[in-house]
């Protein structure tokens, strides 16, 4: 039935009709594996150090693990996508909902996080089909602000104005250091899936065909590319991903309100974690990631309570000095090969 | 013999405009069918209905004895339709390499068939029309020859039945355009594909052509082998105007 | 039932005409110039926050704060045009991302500054107390406002038909190549239009002021409705943008009397905007220009 063939350089599967190569090409894992290994390193490291840089870093991984699949759904949907924060709160009620009013534990709740947020994803599919470019957005936008209204409409479900409290937390080992060392690693693994799964995806057949669509749809149809089919499981795809952050802050903080998440503040940070890591590079999506969560972390320890407006200020102003983003610096002086790096049309 | 592509009836209308009246013709396996008229006289709309762009008003398409009046654009793709455009469309980001890829990898169904093995077929494809050396260069930085025959074998990757062929002599100096003949007729003869060809260039269809539809105004003027329809009243009326006869 | 009908119809009006004069200025900006201006929404605390700042700063009273505030609203827009819009107009998603931050430091500098216990309030009442028209009470403020909305669109829409620059801008809107070479100067007409649009959200901003709430967050709220009266009714066109914001005006009402849960406002008009997206997906307007 499946056929697996190990040659020199690839690995070649069989099943069916289809065959899948993949080419292994060691002499590009180098700078990757030393960032990993840093990275893996870093949690037990601050553990001894001071622990309170961890709860950065988990902030670290989750803005990355938010920003990669909005990259994946700008690429495959050629539009911008301005309320991906509306499914952090699908995902984030729908566990918090479910673990307070039967007491479940996160591992019996995450099914139906994914479940609800591809029912919410597959709702709003046609948007991605009808709206071009300009309605798409504005329409995007006013998702979760309008989802943020319902938790105030109905809050004795949804408690809009306190947020929702006693869900179930993500790990319990007794000692609170030992929980955040745990919960790190557990950040850091799902940072590295989401980065591994979606760098593939964008590489394989699937992201060329997502780059020809975006270059001109109607000759991508001629040629025989279900465009609708691809963009509405780039869609949902994503969202689902996005949905599954929703669930992990929630069992995270054992609280859940719709207000940290749902209004644009939230949304601003990661458009700049896209935006820095270079615009819709996966891998730079990491580093804005670091990046904005560190900056976060510093400039509330040293300033206080103007922390909100001059972050933005901060950010206004790095925007205009690096429009390729830090890590578009790195591309362009490292520039190996060619990936569909793709800019949205409108 | 059983046409490869039966077109009966074919009506197109735009609110009030009808730019396809009533057109009917086939194409038979094999052959390279011509199809002539003056500018405005509706081809491109007729060729758009055919490979699915826009959708006929009335008529019916049917290839291989399958209805596909009504099939989204890449369901013909993968019966077999493909098609070329008047002005070269290019994936502008994408290298002449991926850009073959692309149609590769999602013309008809093949089986047994990965990424890599995609990636040999499109530089197959590229070395056919001979743009091989180019293939790394990104599609927007390539001459307008050069786009022409990117087209050409972006839509032979999809190994396709019935090609259509728009206007491919338009833009090309004599050298090139002997070029393009050539590549046509050596791509008919190796891959077996019959060609539905868009030309205004008439020495062009004189030498390549099976046979020759011509259209007026949306409507069939004349069908039947070149020199039939270039000496047909109604052909040359459409092209000088009324009046013909006194200063011809 | 009678009384009813009577509330619908005439907030409906109220409040359509309020909207009508928040979401024309968004339309425009995205019929004319051809951008998202997301950052819109910084509009409506600038000018609520501007005027206070200037009557507790510097101590001016009221009318010469509201001057005051309109010509920094005017740099402003000045300044967002050259330093953003042009550098960037290009590459959209930095182009979008610069803009809301614009709004978000506006937002967060009038709460920091001013936050809500402060007590904002602008006395820009030009009438107290209330009509009574029938079963249905309106406070004079929002009636008289109305009145100037419609006026002030109708000043608009003469604008654009009979002086020569408004015709300049329509011909602008629809294509930047050819007006350029008939001799239109469009750099200005961009910086005009951008002006020009901030007046009918000033007003309508001061008319409010006194009768509806008044926070930092406040320019969310009616970005939410700007963005679905132009989409409704088209962007960029202003026949669809009026039909539109009668429309969800009604919306409003209905929901707010007939229903009787005022809190589902946006939402119903969320919902109304997408079932007539799905019926037609370019919105109500029947061309692509600006009338």
């Amino acid at each position: 039935m499946v056929d697996l063939e190990l040659k020199r350089d690839r690995i070649v599967i069989r099943f069916g009709t289809k065959k899948w190569e993949w080419v292994l090409e060691p002499r590009y894992w180098r700078n990757t594996l030393i960032w990993a290994v840093i990275l893996f390193l870093f949690p037990t490291v601050s553990y001894f150090i001071s622990p309170g840089l961890i709860n950065t870093m988990i902030s670290a991984n989750i803005y990355a693990a938010i920003a990669m699949p909005l990259a994946l759904m700008t690429i495959g949907t050629g539009r911008m996508n301005f309320g991906p924060q509306f499914y952090i709160g699908v995902g984030g009620y729908t566990a918090a909902l479910l673990s307070i009013a039967y007491g479940w534990g996160p591992l019996t709740t995450l099914p139906f996080a994914i479940l609800m947020s591809m029912i919410a994803a597959l709702l709003f599919s046609p948007l991605v089909i009808m709206a071009r470019g300009l309605y798409y957005v504005l329409l995007t936008l006013l998702l979760p602000l309008v989802f943020l209204e319902v938790t105030f409409i109905y809050t004795d479900i949804f408690k809009g104005d306190t947020g929702l409290f006693g869900i179930v937390p993500l790990l319990d080992t007794g000692n609170a250091k030992n929980n955040f060392l745990f919960i790190g690693y557990f950040s850091t693994v799902i940072m590295f899936a989401y980065l591994w799964i979606i760098n593939k995806v964008l590489k394989s057949r699937y992201g060329l065909l997502m780059a020809a669509i975006n270059d001109d749809e109607d000759v991508a149809h001629s040629i025989g590319v279900n465009i609708n089919k691809i963009k509405i499981i780039a869609f949902v795809a994503a969202s689902t991903m996005v949905g599954i952050i929703g669930w992990f802050y929630a069992h995270y903080f054992s609280s859940f309100a719709g207000i940290t998440y749902l209004p644009l503040t939230f949304m601003l940070k990661i458009l700049l974690v896209l935006m820095i890591g270079g615009r819709a590079q996966v891998f730079g999506c990491v580093v804005g990631g670091y990046f904005v969560a560190f900056l976060e972390m510093l400039m509330i320890r040293f300033m206080g309570p103007i922390q909100p407006l001059v972050f933005p200020i901060i950010l206004l102003i790095l925007l205009f000095i690096l429009p390729e983003g830090l890590f578009g610096l790195y591309r362009k002086r490292r520039y190996r090969e060619y990936l569909p790096t793709i800019h949205v049309r409108r | 013999m059983e046409p490869l592509l039966k077109v009966s009836n074919l009506v197109k209308r735009f609110g009030g405009i009808v730019a396809v009246n009533d057109v009917s013709f086939e194409i038979y396996k094999g052959e390279t069918l011509g199809f002539i008229g003056p500018n405005g006289a509706g081809k491109s709309t007729v060729v758009n209905c055919l490979t699915g762009a826009l959708l006929a008003t009335s008529g019916k398409v049917e290839m291989n004895g399958v209805d596909i009046t009504r099939m989204k654009p890449y369901q013909r793709a993968h019966m077999g339709l493909s098609r070329t455009y008047q002005i070269p469309r290019p994936f502008p980001e994408l290298t002449a390499l991926t850009s073959v890829l692309a149609s590769s990898i999602s013309g008809k169904r093949r089986i047994h068939q990965s990424f890599q093995d995609a990636m040999y077929d499109a530089t197959h494809y590229l070395e056919f029309v001979g743009l091989f050396s180019k293939r790394n260069i990104l599609a927007r930085d390539l001459t307008f020859y050069e786009l022409r025959m990117l087209e050409l074998a972006r839509a032979l990757a999809t190994t396709p039945q019935l090609l259509f062929i728009d206007e491919v002599m338009a833009g090309l100096n004599p050298g090139e355009a002997k070029n393009a003949i050539k590549m046509i007729r050596k791509a008919k003869e190796e891959f077996g594909i019959t060609v539905f060809w868009i030309e205004h260039v008439m020495a062009v269809l004189m030498e390549a052509a099976d046979r020759i539809v011509a259209i007026n105004y949306g409507a069939k003027l004349a069908e039947g082998t070149p020199d039939e329809v270039v000496n047909n009243d109604d052909v040359i009326e459409a092209y000088l105007g009324r009046g013909w006869r006194e200063y011809a | 039932m009678w009384s009813y009908i009577q509330n619908v119809v005439v907030f409906a009006f109220v409040m359509g005409s309020i909207y009508l004069l928040i979401a024309l200025g968004f339309s425009l900006i995205c019929g004319v110039l051809r951008i998202f201006h997301l950052g819109y929404a910084y509009i409506f605390p600038l000018t609520v926050y501007g005027t206070w700042m200037l009557m507790m700063t510097l101590e001016w009273p009221l009318i010469p704060s509201i001057l005051g505030m309109i010509l920094i609203q005017f740099i402003v827009a000045i300044l967002i045009y050259k330093g953003m819009i042009k550098k960037y107009l290009a590459t959209e998603d930095v182009l979008l991302t610069a803009l809301l931050l614009v709004a978000l430091i506006v937002e967060q500098a009038a709460n920091y500054f001013y936050p809500i216990q402060a007590g904002v309030y602008l006395e820009t009442t030009l009438a107290e107390g209330t009509y009574q028209i029938g079963e249905a009470v309106v406070p004079k403020q929002l009636m008289i406002g109305s009145f100037i909305a419609l006026a002030m669109t109708a000043a608009f829409v003469l604008f654009f038909i009979k002086t020569k620059t408004g015709m300049a801008i329509r011909a602008l809107s629809q294509d930047i190549y050819s007006s350029k070479i008939v001799g239109i100067n469009v750099e200005t007409l961009y910086m005009f239009t951008m002006m020009i649009v901030l007046l009918p959200v000033i007003i309508g901003m001061l008319i409010v002021a006194p009768v509806w709430s008044v926070e930092p967050g406040m320019g969310w709220m009616y970005m939410v409705t700007a963005i679905l009266v132009a989409v409704l009714g088209g962007l960029g066109n202003i026949k669809g943008t009026i039909i539109a914001s009668f429309l969800i005006g009604l919306a409003h009402a209905f929901v707010s009397f007939v229903l009787g849960e005022p809190r589902f406002m946006n939402l119903s008009a969320l919902i109304l905007v997408m079932v007539i997206l799905v019926i037609r997906p370019q919105g109500l307007a029947r061309s692509e220009s600006l009338w």
